[in-house]
């Protein structure tokens, strides 16, 4: 057994990637496959904050890639779903602890376990962001609809061509549909014309993210949230499920209506 | 994975490098080098250099440069990072001119020829952060995205949406042009010739366009009239 494994990314920081792998991660389990995220960020952990399970880290990432504890021993299962396990960064250490062999050598053992590996990648170009792009399969990348994140997206794009890696997919967090309709964010179209990647995801601007970031219970738990049903959407879209995208309309909240030109 | 892998063009040999250790790069491109047969294989040859993601500063560059020397070859290209094209840029200007037998060869060929050898071919999106630098022609089919640079000593022409920066000319030839099938670049120069895309944003319509150098200013005028 192998599982996928994959990398969330972006090039500007704070749009969205922990966010991302937490409740995608989450989505996946809650449908039956066995999960690991695994923090990337060295030296400024949050995943382990945003899933809520902080407390329970003994051994982290760079423990096990030391030698100092075995992959079982660094692993926190969920409290919540046994199907969902968190393999923390070390918050104290500098980000060159890991070098990019010891990454891929983890994630190869960490993918035998379990039906996928979720990466949260560092924001930026250097060190950290090729960590943790070397073991990926595939690649998610997350923009918000700001014309300085889809620049930097733009460049993270070509690094992941230039890495040879499949064609990375794209989520679009925080899209506000009041703003588009007034002609005051970019829309979907205006993303997806620059960057020419397929959309795997929008997720809308939801206050329920920040209420549940801070009670460490991801919003894809529940699909009442307009952000934790679109988490889900991403999930079934990676296990390969047909999933129209959603127009979001301010007004009445959100509908339902299959959107030919989001599907290039 | 090999640390570089070689492929044969019309306008040269391109080379990739894989993000391997530099030291493995070079012993693995000397061994390729000095293979039985490879002497005259390579013998003369323009090297176009893609880089990936790796950053090469000036004495990786040097080193790699003298070592396609010693085979008589020339680095005509670099595709890669920013800090990558700096250094070659640095370099360029000490670079050994190319091998005797090669100039003789491009100086007797007819006109058309050596137009043909110099132009540069790039067959995807040119991205953000990413530079195209090139001595000759260069044709991009795909976009060339905001952030992103194209500098040619010739010609530019991108089957594809141009709104990144342009340079066309680079070494001062304004009698080069820039054609795109969609024309809204960030900034376009011409030679010495600089336009910049207007603060305000400009409806986008389809049409192909050409920019060229007249009466000392750059004009830009639909591609079916050319
Ligand atoms: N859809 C959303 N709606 C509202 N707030 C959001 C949404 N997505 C993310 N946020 C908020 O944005 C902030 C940054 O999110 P997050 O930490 O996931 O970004 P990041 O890309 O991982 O950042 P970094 O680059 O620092 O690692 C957080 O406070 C989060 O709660
Ligand atoms: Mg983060």
């Amino acid at each position: 057994m192998t599982g996928r494994v994959i990398t969330i990314t972006s090039g500007k920081g704070g749009v969205g990637k922990t966010t991302a792998t937490a409740n995608i991660g989450v989505a996946l389990a809650r449908r039956g496959q066995r999960v690991t995220c695994l923090d990337a960020d060295i030296g400024l952990r949050n995943l382990d904050v945003v899933m809520g399970l902080e407390n329970r880290i003994v051994y982290d990432l760079v423990d096990v890639v030391e030698g100092r504890a075995r992959l079982r021993q660094a692993l926190i299962k969920d409290k919540r779903l046994p199907e969902l396990t968190l393999m923390p960064a070390a918050q104290t250490r500098d980000k060159l602890a890991v070098k990019e062999a010891q990454m891929i050598k983890l994630v190869e053992d960490l993918r035998k376990e379990c039906d996928f590996v979720l990466i949260d990648s560092p924001a930026g170009i250097e060190h950290g962001f090729r960590n943790a792009i070397a073991p990926a399969d595939e690649v998610l990348i997350v923009t918000t609809p700001e014309v300085s994140a889809v620049r930097d997206a733009d460049r993270i794009i070509g690094l992941v061509e230039a890495a040879e890696k499949p064609a990375p997919r794209l989520i679009i967090n925080r899209l506000r549909p009041s703003m588009v309709k007034r002609g005051e964010m970019l829309d979907t179209k205006d993303v997806l014309e620059v960057l020419a990647v397929e959309l795997i995801g929008i997720v809308p601007e939801d206050e329920a993210i920040i209420t549940s970031t801070n009670k460490g219970q991801p919003v894809a738990f529940e699909d009442r949230s307009p952000a934790g049903a679109a988490f889900t959407r991403i999930a079934q879209r990676i296990l390969g499920e047909d999933v129209p995208f959603m127009v979001f309309d301010d007004t009445s909240g959100l509908f339902d209506k299959m959107s030919k030109f989001l599907k290039r | 994975m090999t640390p570089i892998s070689f492929k044969g063009t019309r306008e040269g040999l391109h080379i990739t490098l894989a993000p391997a250790p530099w030291r493995e790069i070079m012993e693995e491109l000397a061994r390729q080098l000095n293979r039985p047969g490879a002497q005259s294989f390579f013998r003369g040859a323009r090297v176009l250099l893609e880089t990936g993601n790796r950053m090469l500063g000036v004495t990786e560059l040097e080193e790699l440069i003298a070592l396609l020397a010693q085979h008589q070859m020339t680095l005509t290209s670099v595709l890669g990072e920013t800090q990558t094209q700096d250094a070659f840029v640095q370099l360029r200007s000490a670079m050994p001119p190319p091998p005797e037998n090669l100039q003789a060869e491009i100086e007797s060929a007819p006109e058309h020829a050596t137009e043909d050898l110099s132009a540069l071919l790039i067959h995807r999106t040119v991205r953000s952060g990413q530079l195209i630098r090139h001595a000759g022609t260069i044709i991009v089919i795909g976009d060339v995205n905001p952030g992103a640079e194209v500098v040619a000593e010739n010609d530019v022409v991108v089957w594809g949406k141009l709104r990144g920066v342009v340079h066309a000319g680079a070494s001062g030839d304004t009698r080069a042009m820039v054609g795109a099938l969609f024309l809204a670049p960030t900034q376009l120069r011409i030679g010495n010739f600089i336009a910049r895309a207007p603060d305000e944003k400009r409806t986008q319509v389809w049409t192909a366009e050409i920019a060229r150098v007249r009466d000392e200013q750059i004009v830009v005028e639909p591609w079916n009239a050319v």
